[in-house]
């Protein structure tokens, strides 16, 4: 059996006298979708910070891919962050000064591949999220289903190993909230990338393979395997 | 509300207060100087209103039964310039002469503090036996300039005053009538004032948008629980309003010291009485009211470019483009310049008439163009952006290059106008310095305003005694007036006791000589020097001593002391000259040390202004990074380095500064340029390294000031920005 893609072992993190995490342990297969439920506070987030390598916890270990990265300097952690790893937030995450286009192919033109190219990979993204024709825009002109399929599309580009989405339908109606979990999830599942999903929703953990819930920073299993939509 | 407001802006939370203190320390500022240069433009005018009496004017009025015979003259002293009066009474009933309580009689004189001080402290035969008989006393304050003022009212018999050439019969005496053209001073403050007070503007509104999102927010917050858009908009404009009567309370406490400093810079050759130094009541109140006002109409019409809803801020959309218009008055400014090329006006009057408006239009062309450069050059930037950081920062500087310019514009300004003094000022001194020989220092000439054709044996004797005399020589008219000839003939046998000025042509016995040798007058002759040719003159040595005396020449060993004693043996020869005697070096002192002052004052406001202006920038700086806290810190979890948002906040403010430092000392150069051909008929003399090192200098604490931002970016930036609760 292949082993996880990311993974956090005993992991302790406090800010000041608060502990965020309390000995948090989890992991995620590869192409495994996984959401990480739980209230407001309870360090779904902060978990979420440790396994892309944005914060290091305390004591504990992270680990992509067998590795560990805890233990990377924060070069090599950015490095890895924007290689490997692709983000979808849950809002404010496009640079307004760039064009539509632009704001995709950033991780691409971060990497020095030559704008031309990037441009244009960044286009195919966009049209296949439904996006043609808005290439030119500002991120001001979205509404705010459109910025969130700009930010997926962005996530994607790279094609990543691993997606991290922080409550990523939590700006969004509801119907446009499964517009943008149904496009998330199928590149997901066309690219072969792992996902861990942070909300609080659970319409939206509905689109997981398995369900994980924070409580006080400790971390347990809600469901086990749930059949691939 | 108002107090309500004023514990909103002091007492919620440390980021309020500090955006508090910042605007009232800019307004402050801005207000001092305000005070200042209101103050200046007064002083200038009682300065020179009160020394109108020196080229009187009838005054108003029954004028007086005994007018007075009247001759205003000049003098120098030790690179100084004297103002001297020579009256003569005709009766008992003279005119009334400002600062004296009574017309000196023959014998007796009046001189003002700084003269008396200088005869005090030198020896009489360099000085004081100038002024014939002795001091009656000190000419009062009230019609003097400056505390440095040199003048001396020297009472003679009224047949020797009307000697003198230029005198005239005085009944009354006006101070109205200004003898100097104030609008060429008017030019150079209008222009320093603008070069001065527009940074410190910039600063203030920039200052007021420090944390203008926070703020906002912080209203939306007040909409959600009641507060109507009225109440908000009260609210911004008390803050505002009260952060500015605690800036101009604190501006006026500041200009004493500014007045202070003022009274210590000689801005037209000579210092003011520092109680000369006052903006006027009028303008005091219109300072001290006006600008409070003026803070609050700002605040509320800051607070109409947002729509601030219970919830949230809803910023308008991205300005819109300048548009290519905006160089129309930097054009016609240019033009304007150009124009007068050949065409240069006669009077004083109508040449400032002429290049202060040219001056006035390109700087605010420069203002108004900068935008739509900014935009142009950033949309070039973005087009051709190989890297991220370039990308960005040239897109946000394309989508608003109003508020990039704005931040910068106080640096074009500052350069703009140090870049003009400086290239006049280098060409100037560059032009007149390659005519002068050494010679000039130590040549001086005694010229004679009328015919005569003989100096006195006893004369030449005394001068030739006199310790420091190295020659005379006696330069006569030359009876040939065509253009090309020298203005003067001199007698070989003498011209050879002197070579160091040339030599006459080989069997000359006369030659034609430049005017007193070192050519004061005619600037295009050949300067003299050991390898000057005289050129023979057809004057026999018979006709040559009937030939009426140009001037008397006298060599002098250099040193001071000799200098003056020499011109005061000249002085006392020929009592009824108008022209005193001096060196050509005398004659070009008062210019010299003007300039110098003019480039110091540019100086002045280069080294102000780019720091000021630095302050804008590094408070618009940090609004940027503010404003765009979060998308910066999720780009930062996405893997973008630190040193690349870094790399687009600096590229941001450096690349709009150095591209508008280039523009505002290339336009400021070309400016120079059209001037001086148009007034002078020079050609701009590159400016020297000091130029390149202040203006580097000047930058790179701009340059630091912005650096000093960028801490700012990471401590915004950490992963708590992207938190989504």
């Amino acid at each position: 059996m292949t082993g996880p893609v990311i993974e956090a072992r005993d992991a302790v993190l406090s800010f000041g006298e608060t502990q965020a995490l309390r000995k948090a342990s989890f992991e995620a297969g590869p192409g495994e979708i996984v959401a990480v439920m739980g209230p407001s506070g309870s360090g779904k987030t902060t978990l979420l910070h440790c396994l892309a390598g944005i914060l290091v916890p305390g004591e504990g270990e992270i680990r992509f891919d067998g590795r560990r990265i805890d233990t990377l300097s924060e070069h090599e952690r950015s490095t890895l962050r924007r290689e490997r790893f692709g983000f979808v937030f849950q809002f404010g995450q496009l640079v307004p000064e760039l064009t539509v286009e632009e704001n995709v192919a950033l991780p691409l033109l971060l990497g020095g591949l030559k704008r031309s190219e990037a441009l244009r990979q960044a286009r195919g993204w966009l049209e296949r999220l439904g996006l043609g024709g808005m290439q030119r825009r500002r991120s001001g002109e979205l509404s705010g289903g459109q910025a969130q399929r700009v930010a997926l599309a962005r996530g994607m580009i790279n094609r990543p190993q691993v997606l991290f989405a922080d409550e990523p339908t939590g700006s969004l109606d509801s119907l446009t909230g499964e517009q943008v979990m149904d496009l998330m999830v199928g590149v997901a599942r066309e690219q072969g990338t792992t996902v861990v999903l942070v909300t609080h929703e659970p319409r939206v953990a509905v689109y997981a393979d398995r369900e994980v819930i924070v409580r006080d920073g400790t971390v347990h299993a809600l469901t086990a395997e749930r059949s691939g939509s | 509300m108002i107090g309500f407001g004023l514990r909103l802006a002091v007492a919620s939370g440390r980021e309020a207060l500090v955006r508090f203190v910042v605007i009232a320390a800019a307004v402050a500022l801005g207000v001092g100087l305000l005070l200042s240069t209101v103050a200046g433009v007064r002083a200038l005018d009682a300065q020179v209103g009160r020394i109108g009496w020196l080229k009187p004017q009838p005054a108003a009025g029954a004028p007086a039964a005994d007018p007075l015979v009247w001759s205003t003259r000049w003098d120098y002293f030790g690179g100084k310039t004297i103002d001297r009066v020579d009256v003569g009474l005709t009766g008992p009933h003279p005119p009334v002469v400002p600062g004296l309580p009574r017309v000196p009689a023959p014998g007796e004189y009046y001189v003002s503090p700084a003269l008396h001080d200088l005869i005090a402290s030198h020896p009489a035969d360099e000085l004081a036996a100038r002024f014939p008989g002795r001091e009656a006393g000190i000419i009062d304050d009230s019609a003097l300039a400056s505390p440095d003022s040199l003048v001396a009212v020297v009472g003679r018999p009224a047949d020797e005053v009307a000697a003198i050439p230029g005198a005239r019969r005085v009944a009354s005496i006006s101070t109205d009538a200004p003898p100097i053209p104030v609008a060429a001073l008017d030019l150079v403050l209008s222009v320093i004032a603008g070069g001065l007070l527009f940074p410190v503007l910039i600063f203030i509104s920039t200052a007021t948008r420090l944390s203008a999102a926070r703020r906002e927010q912080r209203f939306a917050a007040m909409r959600l629980v009641g507060a109507t858009p009225r109440q908000v908009s009260t609210l911004a404009a008390v803050e505002s309003t009260a952060a500015a009567v605690i800036g101009t309370a604190a501006g006026f406490a500041l200009f004493p010291a500014l007045r202070a400093l003022m009274a210590q810079f000689p801005f037209t050759g000579m210092r003011f009485f520092p109680d000369d130094l006052s903006p006027g009541w009028l303008a005091a109140v219109l300072i001290a009211l006006g600008v409070p006002l003026a803070a609050a109409l700002a605040a509320r019409l800051a607070m109409r470019r947002v729509r601030i809803s219970p919830l949230g801020v809803a910023r308008q959309v991205t300005p819109r483009p300048p548009r290519a218009w905006r160089l129309i008055p930097l054009a016609v400014g240019l033009a304007e310049l150009t124009y007068f090329i050949g065409r240069r006006p006669p009077t004083s009057n109508g040449q400032v008439a002429a290049f202060l408006p040219g001056f006035l239009v390109i700087m605010v062309g420069l203002v108004l163009a900068g935008p739509w450069i900014t935009m142009v050059g950033a949309r070039l930037m973005a087009r051709r952006a190989r890297r991220l950081p370039t990308l960005v920062a040239a897109r946000r500087l394309a989508d608003n290059p109003q508020a990039a310019f704005r931040a910068i514009s106080g640096v074009v300004l500052g350069l703009f106008v140090v870049s003009v003094a400086t290239g006049v000022i280098t060409t100037i001194v560059d032009q007149r310095g390659a005519r002068e020989s050494p010679l000039a220092a130590v040549t001086m000439l005694r010229h004679f305003d009328r015919d005569s054709d003989q100096v006195p044996g006893a004369l030449l004797a005394r001068l030739r005694g006199t310790p420091g005399v190295t020659f005379t020589l006696v330069t006569r008219e030359n009876p040939d007036d065509t253009p090309d000839s020298p203005a003067g003939v001199a007698e070989c046998a003498e011209l050879a006791r002197i070579p160091q000025y040339g030599r006459c042509a080989p069997g000359a016995v006369v030659a034609g000589v430049p005017y007193g040798l070192a050519s004061v007058w005619n600037r295009d002759a050949e300067q003299p020097g050991p390898d000057m040719m005289w050129p023979a003159s057809p004057v026999t040595v018979e006709e040559l001593a009937a030939l009426p005396i140009q001037t008397l020449v006298v060599g002098l060993d250099g040193t001071p002391a000799a200098h003056e004693r020499v011109r005061t043996v000249l002085e006392l020869a020929y009592p009824d000259q108008r022209v005193p005697p001096a060196t050509e070096n005398d004659f070009m002192g008062n210019s010299r040390t003007q300039l110098n002052q003019f480039q110091q004052l540019a100086n002045v406001v280069m080294l102000f202004s780019l720091p000021i202006a630095g302050c804008s920038l590094a408070v618009s700086v940090a609004a940027g990074i503010v404003d765009r806290k979060r998308p910066f810190s999720l780009l930062r979890l996405t893997g973008v380095p630190l040193r690349m948002l870094r790399r687009v906040v600096a590229l941001e403010s450096a690349v709009p500064l150095l591209a508008v430092a280039v523009l505002a000392a290339v336009t400021g150069f070309a400016a120079a340029q059209l001037f001086l051909r148009a007034q002078l008929e020079y050609t701009l003399t590159p400016p020297g390294w000091s130029f390149y090192v202040l203006t580097a200098l000047g930058l790179a604490v701009s340059l630091a000031i912005i650096a000093s931002t960028l801490p700012l970016l990471e401590r915004v930036t950490g992963p708590e920005t992207a938190r989504n609760e």
